[in-house]
C-alpha cells in the first residue's frame, strides 16, 4: 500500500509543498461560507454568501494544477455562474410576485449621471480596445468589448442614437467560424499550427469583442423603452 | 477489483479521445432505463390533465399554459439525456459535469412553476446545488489528484488506495448529494407532483436515483474496498 508520488522532479518542491495547505484553505473558506450562510436570515445575502462556498470550490480544484485540473476549473466557474444567475432571477421572480406585480424581465435602472461619461469616453474606449487588441484571446476580447461597451453607453448619455452596432452581430459570427475553423487546422492539419493558433486567439478576440458591445445593443434596446 | 466484477462483463468501449465510454450490462440497463423514460416525456403531451370532481359524476379538466409547459418538458427531456450520458460515461470529468447539468436543470423545472410557495423551494434547492459544487468538484478534484487521471478505466489499475483517494471520494459523494440527491425532496415539499401538467416530473426521481446507484459503483471503483 505504498503511494507512489506523481508528480515529475522538474516541479520544486516549494510548489509540491503548497497544495494542501491550498486544499485546507479552499475548505476552511468552504466551511467559513457555510458558518456565516447559517447566521444569515436575509435571503439575498444568504445567496451572495454561497459565492464564498464557490470561490473556496475554485481554490480545491486549482490546487491541483495540472492542465486536467483546468478542464474542471472552466466548468466549476461556469456552473458556479449559471448558478447564481439562475436563483437571482428565481429570488426576483419571487420578490416581484410577492408585491402582486407580473413583471418577467428585470427592470434596468439605468440613469447614469456621471461626469466621467462626458468628458474621456474615446479616451478610454481606445485606450481599452488597444490593451485588449494586444492580449488577443477571450480575455482580450472580454477588455476591448469593455471599452466599446464603455464607448456606447456614454454616447447613449449623451443623447446621441448608436445605430451601427447591430452590423457588429455579423461580424460576430464570422469571427467566430474563423475561430471553428482555426479548431479544425489543429486537427486536421497539425502542421500549420501557428496559422490555427492566430486564426482561434484573433477569431476569439474579435468575436468577445463583438458579444460585449452586443450589450450596449441591449442596454440601448432598455433606453428606448423608457 | 476489475470492473467486470461490478458490473458484469464489459460489452464494448467507444473511444473518443482520451474520453473513453464502456458498456457493462449494469450500465447499459440503467441507460437504456434512462432513455426509454426520456423518450416517453418526448411523445406524450400532459398539458390537460383530468380530475374526477368530488360529490358528482362529472369531471374536471386542468389545462396549463401552453409556454410554461413546453419549457418544463424541454427541461425534463434534458434532464433525462443527461442522466443517460452519466450512465455510461467512463470518466470521472464527464460524470461530474452531467450531474451539474443535472443540478441546474433541476432548479429550472423546479422554478419554472410561478407560484411563491414553489419559487420558495426553488430558491433554497439552488443555494444547496451552489453549495454542492464544492465538495463535488473539489472532491473530483482531490481524486484527480491522488490518482493522477479521471479516466475510471485507468483507476481502476491502480492497486493500491491512498487516504486522499478516500477523502476525496467522501467529497465527491456528499456533492452528488448536494447536486441532486436532494432535488426530489424540494420538488416533494413544493407538492410539484400535483400541479396540473407536470406527472413527468418524476425524472427528478428517476436521475436522482440512478445518478446516486452510478456514484456508488464509481466510488467503489476507486477506492476498491474488496
Amino acid at each position: 500500500m505504498t503511494a507512489t508520488v506523481l508528480v515529475p522532479n522538474v516541479v520544486s518542491p516549494v510548489v509540491v509543498g503548497l497544495f494542501l495547505p491550498a486544499v485546507f484553505t479552499g475548505i476552511i473558506v468552504g466551511l467559513i461560507g457555510l458558518l456565516s450562510i447559517s447566521y444569515q436570515k436575509n435571503d439575498l445575502h444568504a445567496l451572495i454568501l454561497t459565492d464564498i462556498v464557490g470561490i473556496g470550490m475554485l481554490i480545491i480544484v486549482a490546487s491541483v494544477g495540472t492542465d486536467l485540473a483546468e478542464s474542471l476549473v472552466l466548468p466549476g466557474l461556469v456552473v458556479e455562474l449559471a448558478e447564481i444567475m439562475a436563483i437571482s432571477e428565481i429570488l426576483m421572480s419571487r420578490e416581484i410576485r410577492k408585491q402582486g406585480k407580473t413583471v418577467d424581465l428585470m427592470p434596468m435602472p439605468l440613469n447614469l449621471d456621471m461626469e466621467v461619461l462626458t468628458t474621456t469616453p474615446i479616451f478610454f474606449a481606445i485606450i481599452l480596445v488597444a490593451y485588449g487588441a494586444f492580449l488577443s484571446g477571450f480575455t482580450g476580447g472580454a477588455i476591448a468589448g469593455g471599452g466599446i461597451l464603455f464607448y456606447v453607453i456614454t454616447r447613449l448619455a449623451r443623447g446621441v442614437p448608436a445605430n451601427i452596432w447591430e452590423g457588429l452581430a455579423g461580424a460576430s459570427g464570422i469571427a467566430w467560424c474563423l475561430w471553428l475553423v482555426g479548431f479544425l487546422i489543429f486537427f486536421v492539419a497539425p502542421d500549420y499550427w501557428l496559422l490555427a493558433l492566430f486564426l482561434s486567439a484573433f477569431g476569439v478576440f474579435i468575436k468577445v469583442t463583438f458579444k460585449a458591445s452586443l450589450v450596449g445593443v441591449m442596454g440601448r434596446e432598455e433606453f428606448k423603452k423608457e | 477489483m476489475d470492473i467486470s466484477i461490478l458490473g458484469g462483463p464489459i460489452l464494448g468501449i467507444i473511444p473518443l479521445g482520451d474520453i473513453v465510454l464502456y458498456f457493462t450490462p449494469f450500465n447499459l440497463f440503467m441507460f437504456a432505463a434512462a432513455l426509454a423514460f426520456t423518450a416517453l416525456i418526448a411523445i406524450s403531451s400532459t398539458e390537460s390533465q383530468v380530475e374526477a370532481e368530488f360529490g358528482t359524476l362529472k369531471n374536471r379538466e386542468v389545462k396549463v399554459d401552453k409556454a410554461e409547459f413546453k419549457l418544463r418538458r424541454f427541461l425534463a427531456i434534458v434532464c433525462g439525456l443527461a442522466t443517460a450520458g452519466a450512465m455510461v460515461t467512463g470518466d470521472l470529468f464527464d460524470f461530474t459535469l452531467f450531474v451539474t447539468l443535472i443540478g441546474i436543470v433541476n432548479i429550472g423545472i423546479v422554478a419554472a412553476v410561478k407560484e411563491i410557495d414553489v419559487l420558495d423551494a426553488a430558491f433554497q434547492y439552488g443555494l444547496i446545488a451552489m453549495i454542492g459544487t464544492l465538495p463535488l468538484f473539489g472532491g473530483a478534484a482531490l481524486i484527480l489528484a491522488s490518482t493522477g487521471t479521471i479516466s475510471l478505466l485507468q483507476i481502476v489499475q491502480i492497486p493500491y488506495t491512498t487516504s486522499l483517494m478516500l477523502f476525496g471520494s467522501i467529497l465527491f459523494f456528499l456533492g452528488v448529494a448536494g447536486e441532486t440527491g436532494v432535488a426530489p425532496f424540494f420538488a416533494t415539499k413544493a407538492e410539484m407532483f400535483r400541479t396540473p401538467g407536470s406527472p413527468f416530473l418524476l425524472i427528478i426521481h428517476l436521475s436522482s436515483l440512478l445518478i446516486i446507484v452510478r456514484t456508488i459503483e464509481i466510488l467503489l471503483i476507486i477506492n476498491k474496498p474488496f
